[in-house]
């Protein structure tokens, strides 16, 4: 689907939703999930939270994929059981904004 | 080695107005900013004041990238399909809208212009620390020096975490805000919001359309867009978000009151970022050390009020105080803690602490549930009653007693409003 036709009447998927952004991904993820910790997570607030939908649930276990991400840093904050390892990309690497 | 007078970090509104006021004075700066150009990582609101931009920038109005001046405000209260709201117009204004990545390029442009030199795409990593001393900057394994460090890196401050001054951030400290840029015409948005042109309008909404998490909406017309977002406080939204969080934003953009606001634009940009919340608690214990000062959302210095943001004119500001001290400092050659101490006496006398210290009981506020849900129910059905009338007009009285029924005692209610009344 053509940018020009993203009319906002009705439900866009978050993936569509996120397709207005420019990332240059960088090759080596920012964030890792240690998966071990998720396993003994009930709430896992990654899934709601994660503005980028960055986290998603395959079977019961967490998956997360570091591309999409809008370095925000909420993942980090509303884990339960630490098992986020956050940084920012390097060399300008990440989200690019232009019009935030 | 070469050796700057002062090394910043980061170039958002802290770190560019921190380096322009420096390097105007004649101060060998560096600024070191992780993104692409100035501005692609920044995010906020929509809104900046602009009394503090034009004591720090010269000749603010004439090139900054203004969109448009905020000329009406509006608050909302919403329940389902019903909205009560206050307006507010003028002919004079105190703000503007704009997109931050365009406003921190520009501040950027500024400092470089006054003679700052800024490298981007590089990640500052870690503070160079000597016998108590911070001497400069890590990124990977280069390092540079420099008489002071301003901290301006943000509100996820690895820097500061990684030197020890600051735990890891709690998530009763911070608020999320996630944003949509809607495309429309300069005409459209004059014509759905009524403005005249170049005129802008600043609403905030409040309700049930958080899922009685304290936090709320946020509208800001731009040049040809709209800003539509939502800021939820963190710790409560652990427990109480249930869907995805942008299916919340999404709520907003469809929801029967507001679609028509938008249905006709396209997304343009979609972000978000954590807001400093609970000052008292978020703020680093020291913002001076030998040789480091911490500015902007680093320091948590923002003015949350849910009626009105403050961030951008905050941090700018607090980056311009950190200059003003290192000048102080420079004066008598002495840059440790006592030395740069004058930033704590600047902030102090400010707007920024005065303001800060004024409305430091907000917060609690903010955790009353009622404010978010109950609240906004009882003004709708009040109104409702009022005004969507067959046959009986009820009394203002009547109507308000019957909303309240079964919401909430009139004696809460009355202790509510007066601690409302109290903290604002």
């Amino acid at each position: 689907m053509t940018l020009e036709k993203k009319i906002v009447r009705k439900g866009m998927r978050i993936e569509d939703i996120l397709n207005s952004n420019i990332w240059d991904v960088d090759y080596e993820p920012h964030i890792t999930v240690d998966y071990n910790k998720c396993r003994n997570c009930k709430l896992k607030p990654c899934l709601r939270l994660c503005p980028a939908e960055c986290y998603t649930l395959v079977g019961d276990q967490i998956l997360f994929s570091y591309e999409g991400c809008v370095e925000c840093g909420t993942c980090r904050v509303v884990c339960p059981e630490d098992a986020v390892k956050w940084n920012f990309p390097l060399d300008g690497r990440g989200i690019h904004f232009r019009f935030s | 080695m070469e050796k700057y007078d002062a090394i910043i970090i980061g170039a958002g509104p802290a770190g560019s107005s921190a380096a322009y006021t420096l390097a105007k004075s004649g101060f060998k700066v560096l600024v070191v900013e992780r993104g692409r150009v100035p501005g692609s990582k920044n995010m906020f609101g929509g809104r900046v004041y602009v009394a503090p931009l034009r004591k720090i920038f010269d000749d603010f109005d004439k090139s900054a990238p203004i969109h448009r001046w905020v000329k009406k405000e509006k608050i909302s209260l919403i329940y389902g399909d019903e909205m009560v709201s206050i307006e507010y117009e003028d002919i004079d204004t105190t703000s503007f809208t704009t997109y931050l990545t365009e406003l921190a390029g520009w501040m950027a442009k500024q400092a470089e212009s006054a003679g700052a030199t800024i490298i981007t795409e590089v990640r500052v990593d870690n503070l160079i620390m000597e016998d108590g001393w911070v001497k400069g900057i890590m990124a990977g394994s280069d390092k540079v020096y420099s008489d002071v460090v301003i901290d301006a890196e943000g509100i996820n401050r690895l820097v500061l975490e990684n030197a020890g001054i600051v735990p890891k951030l709690a998530p009763n400290n911070v608020a999320l805000g996630v944003k949509e840029v809607i495309k429309l015409s300069k005409e459209d948005v004059d014509k759905l919001f009524g403005l005249e042109e170049g005129t802008g309008l600043a609403w905030i909404l409040m309700g049930d359309i958080t899922n009685g998490v304290p936090g709320g909406a946020f509208i800001y017309t731009n040049r040809d867009s709209v800003s539509l977002g939502l800021v939820i406080l963190l710790s409560e939204g652990i427990k109480k978000i249930d869907e995805h969080i942008s299916r919340y934003v999404e709520a907003l953009r469809l929801h029967p009151l507001l679609n028509k606001y938008f249905k006709d634009g396209r997304i343009m940009e979609y972000s978000a970022h954590l807001i400093p919340e609970n000052i008292k608690n978020l703020m680093p214990s020291k913002l001076v050390y030998n040789g480091l000062l911490i500015a902007g959302d680093a320091a948590g210095l923002l003015l949350n009020l849910g009626y009105t943001y403050r961030g951008v004119d905050f941090a700018s500001y607090s980056g311009y105080l950190a200059a003003k001290a290192y000048e102080k400092a420079h004066e008598i050659g002495d840059y440790s803690e006592s030395g740069l101490s004058t930033y704590n006496d600047l902030l102090k006398n400010s707007f920024i602490m005065k303001n800060l210290n004024k409305f430091s009981n907000v917060h609690e506020m903010m955790l009353n549930k009622r404010i978010f849900e109950v609240y906004p129910s009882i003004m709708t059905e009040t109104a409702r009653k009022i005004f969507n009338v067959e046959y009986e007009s009820p009394k203002i009285s009547e109507a308000l007693k019957e909303a309240r029924r079964d919401k909430v005692g009139l004696f809460t209610m009355l202790l509510d409003l007066y601690r409302l009344y109290r903290r604002l």
